[in-house]
């Protein structure tokens, strides 16, 4: 179990990236370069999902079967979206 | 009596037994050669405690031990083939004239949707997972399942969701849009007038409900409870085709939740995700058909690992290349999960992708191979005895052959032009799926008298299989002949009539012949000889090295395989070993090893909660056009479940983790630990069909083409604030674990106070923003922006309001917390404060999600 200073400094980092994708849309970004900004706000949200799932949720102390096990459905969901998506004409 | 209960002439050569503990019993005297010592079994099931006879009906009400519920899977199943069967022979009925007109069109689609439904659902898979209860924790060497309570839980809430099916009939009309449910036809204006397709509906979310529960419980237990020396390879077939079966249900039947969700969402609040013209159909088959291939498998592998169970024990030989045959399983469960647009050829997709998943198709095919040759060859190599099991699993074979040629047709794009939706489709997958029936009715007359201590009739059995299977070519044959039949329809070419008639007369024959078995089990049970313990001559697998039928905890001693054949230890012997190993993970387990005998076995609380989601479904099936009533019936039904959760959580009910075991790959993870874990990996699919179905109607929208669809009002701000709140609460759950691991009561009390505020907070922000869109009256929207008023404000309120459904069941979980912590419940013990940590894994997945629906529904 990390220290509660770590856990802190975490959640201070979550709430900024949550407030940089907010400037992302009110700042304009997002009407200039709508699929730049699109990237930007995907890989800030995989940041901080995997600082929930690794700090929060502890992945990081667990055996990695657990992570694999989480990883496994997001690949299946990943694998419907993905397909799905391509797949229209 | 079957020619080898006393012993025949075919002999193994010792050469050709492998090492592993599943392979080496002949007879008996290898399996069993441990220090079992059978006088020392308990005589009765009372074990000491308060635990009603099998005589009693209390018993079977209460009952959580998995050979009884193994016992009422098996049972009810049977009852839905009866059900099933029977709609069946109504339409083959209907069917012996070119334009029949014994039923009318209502009652036709009727009858053969509920068939499809009542079959592949309510009878195929709980049949399977009938055995899968009773005998995986005995070839593993567990007590029970990780979960006992849950395991009833799950028996009851499909016993009753075929109940609720069975009460839409009566509701009007059943559903009766084709047992793949397709889009737009799934919907209300499409069906019969009447609340019972919604009921419909409802009913195959509950037995879904039923699965991940038992997905869950089966991973867990054979992730961690087989015994010491065990490997994940070394499980006997069946058991492995069962590990390989639940993996995969996890997972598709996830899918199937997330789309049956939708589909009762635009039943019952109106949204429009599958009238959709921006893909709305096209997106149910994707969704079905992503879980329905996988459940092809789901329904196919459990038959696969009885028919290797049965193949070896009467040719009296190992499975030739039995790795490789395990390698092409586990290729097939994880390629099935990459096939399901071939059942979309003729859908709108385009091009590339249908040569890809004919590609994927084709391939997965190979593996099968594999197994087929596995099976003959070993057939070739042992000398096979030809009892009721055998014919039986040789039958299905034949059968899987036939179906499998014949599938590999419609895998390719051009000729599944031709034959899509025609009567080469319907036997096809009658050769599979019945096929694989065989195989179980084969291993229900294999696993007969383990159950019941009674050996079956030879000579009814055999003359069931010559009926079945004679009955079952004639029946689905002549659909291969006559293939250019439209399906689901009940009109067809004349020329046809006479295959046709052919056909019914084979359904009938078919139908026929299980009064035979059903008269054969009912008996034997009475005055069948007794079977012995181990009945089969060359069975390896460990329930037959104990009594038949078993006691109630199964062994006479902790089962071990470390020495290289199956063993019986002593509490001694278990204590000394587990010291030596460190003890069992965590070091809580209560485990007074194994036959302490203090574990429970009797619950009413999963009959009772079943119920009170009964009750919930059928209120909430009607509350769009079914008046108050309904409304009332679901309000009674959510308080009844609120009560019951409550009484699962005060009842009093010891499970003891075994203290030796084989754990891999999940050693240091306690059960219950490890069952939330994959229970949040499946709801990761389900939330990850609710996004991708909301990208899909996007894409096909035009992404950037969506915002005409949204309110002006929808900004990013609301969003913002939850996301923060959410944040902060997954943090302030973090800090309670903290105090917990501190002993600070008062920490654990703020840190969950904190957590509960904010949560709150964050529904109230969501109650906020979404009353203000209901009654927006601008120049676009009028009449508000409500859930059926487009596409996009359907995604948004179902997609955003399931995760709102799950922080609400987390804030009523810490509601129950918050009390129990300020009494010290986390802080009082050296593992008390584990509760904190499963609803933390738990309350941190719900902010995981809601990191990318921020964006997604804020931002872009």
């Amino acid at each position: 179990m990390a220290s509660t200073k770590l856990y802190t400094i975490i959640f201070v980092v979550l709430a900024a990236l949550t407030t940089v994708q907010a400037w992302v849309e009110i700042s304009g970004f997002l009407d200039q370069s709508y699929w730049l900004a699109f990237g930007i706000l995907g890989v800030v949200a995989s940041v901080k999902a995997l600082m929930v799932a690794g700090y929060f949720q502890h992945l990081r102390s667990e055996p990695r079967s657990i992570t694999y096990v989480y990883a496994a459905g997001l690949m299946a969901a990943l694998a419907l979206t993905v397909a799905a998506a391509y797949s229209i004409t | 009596m079957p020619d080898d209960n006393n012993g025949d002439d075919g002999s193994v050569p010792s050469g050709e037994r492998d090492a592993s503990p599943e392979s080496r019993a002949d007879g008996g005297e290898v399996t069993d050669g441990g220090h079992a010592v059978r006088e020392e079994l308990p005589a009765g099931d009372e074990h000491g405690h308060d635990f009603p006879s099998m005589g009693t009906v209390k018993r079977w009400l209460v009952t959580t031990n998995h050979k009884d519920v193994g016992i009422l899977y098996t049972v009810t199943s049977l009852f839905f083939l009866v059900f099933g069967g029977l709609l069946a022979l109504l339409f083959r009925l209907e069917l012996t004239t070119a334009s029949g007109s014994f039923l009318t069109g209502t009652a036709y689609n009727q009858a053969v949707t509920a068939h499809g439904l009542l079959m592949v659902f309510f009878f195929l898979s709980p049949f399977a997972f009938g055995f899968a209860n009773y005998f995986v924790p005995l070839q593993l060497g567990a007590k029970d399942l990780a979960f006992p309570r849950l395991n009833a839980l799950s028996y009851w809430l499909y016993l009753l969701a075929g109940g609720l099916f069975g009460l839409s009939f009566l509701q009007g009309s059943t559903f009766a849009g084709g047992w793949t449910m397709y889009a737009p036809l799934n919907l209300p204006m499409y069906l019969p007038e009447g609340v019972g397709s919604t009921t419909a509906v409802m009913a195959m979310i509950m037995f879904v409900i039923s699965v991940t529960v038992s997905s869950v419980n089966f991973l867990t237990t054979m992730h961690r409870m087989r015994a010491e020396g065990m490997r994940i390879r070394d499980m006997p077939l069946f058991s492995m085709s069962i590990l390989l079966t639940v993996w995969m249900m996890l997972f598709a039947f996830a899918a199937l939740l997330a789309a049956l969700i939708i589909l009762a969402s635009d039943h019952i609040l109106g949204t429009t995700y599958f009238a959709a013209t921006e893909g709305g159909s096209l997106l149910w088959a994707h969704l079905f058909w992503f879980f329905g291939h996988p459940e092809v498998y789901i329904v196919f592998f459990p038959a696969l690992g009885m028919m290797a169970e049965v193949f070896q024990t009467f040719t009296g030989r190992r499975i030739v290349g039995r790795k490789w045959f395990i390698a092409a399983m586990t290729l097939v469960a994880l390629q099935s999960f990459v096939v399901w647009m071939h059942h979309m050829f003729l859908t709108s997709i385009n091009l590339e992708i249908k040569t890809l998943f004919m590609a994927t198709t084709i391939g997965i095919s190979l593996p099968f191979d594999l197994m087929v040759f596995a099976l003959i060859y070993t057939m070739i190599k042992g000398r096979i005895r030809f009892t009721t099991p055998f014919l039986f699993a040789f039958g299905a074979l034949l059968l899987f052959i036939v179906g499998g040629i014949t599938g590999v047709f419609l895998g390719a794009v051009v000729l599944d032009y031709e034959f899509r939706g025609t009567y080469w489709v319907v036997a096809h997958f009658h050769y599979v799926m019945v096929g694989g029936a065989m195989a179980m009715f084969g291993a229900l007359y294999y696993w007969y008298p383990k159950m019941t201590g009674k050996m079956y009739d030879e000579f009814l059995g055999k003359a069931h299989f010559a009926l079945s299977f004679v009955g079952f070519n004639l029946l689905y044959f002549p659909q291969f002949v006559a293939w250019e039949t439209p399906r689901r329809v009940y009109n067809y070419q004349p020329e046809f009539v006479t295959w046709h008639q052919l056909s019914t007369v084979g359904a009938f024959v078919f139908g026929l012949s299980f009064l035979l078995m059903f008269y054969n089990f009912y008996k034997s049970y009475h005055h069948g000889e007794d079977a012995g313990d181990a009945p089969w001559k060359y069975a390896s697998s460990a329930e037959w090295a104990i009594p038949s039928p078993p006691s109630l905890e199964n062994f006479p001693g902790v089962p071990s395989y470390k020495g290289g054949s199956l063993s019986f230890l002593s509490e001694e012997e278990v204590h000394g070993a587990a010291a030596a190993d460190g003890g069992p993970a965590h070091g809580h387990a209560t485990g007074d090893a194994h036959a302490g005998g203090h574990d429970d076995h009797a619950s009413y609380w999963p009959l009772l909660s079943s119920v009170a989601v009964f009750v919930l479904f059928v209120g909430l099936a009607g509350t769009n056009g079914g008046g108050t009533v309904y409304t009332a019936t679901a309000a009674l039904g959510g308080l009844a479940l609120l009560g019951t959760a409550a009484g699962w959580v005060v009842e009093s009910f010891h499970v003891s983790e075994p203290e030796l075991a084989s754990r891999w790959p999940f050693d240091g993870v306690e059960n219950t630990k490890l069952g939330v874990w994959i229970f949040l990996a499946s709801d990761v699919v389900v939330f990850g069909a609710f996004v991708g179905s909301y990208i899909f109607i996007r894409v096909a929208e035009g992404w950037q083409n969506w915002h005409h669809l949204l309110p002006a009002d929808h900004v990013v701000l609301p969003g913002l604030i939850n996301t923060y709140l959410l944040l902060a609460s997954s943090f302030s759950i973090v800090l309670a674990m903290v105090a917990a691991e501190k002993k600070s009561r008062a920490g654990v009390v703020a840190g969950l106070v904190t957590t509960l505020v904010l949560g709150i907070g964050f529904l109230i922000n969501k109650g906020i923003e979404w009353s203000h869109f209901f009654h927006i009256h601008s120049e676009h929207f009028p009449e508000g922006w409500t859930f059926g008023t487009n596409v996009a404000s359907s995604t948004f309120y179902l997609t955003t309001g399931m995760h709102g459904l799950h922080v609400t069941l987390g804030l009523l979980v810490l509601l129950w917390m918050i009390p129990r912590a300020w009494r010290g419940a986390y802080t009082s013990t050296e593992d008390g404060d584990k509760p904190l940590e499963y609803f933390g894994l738990y309350w941190h997945f719900v902010d995981i999600v809601w990191l990318f629906l921020f964006p997604l529904f804020y931002i872009l």
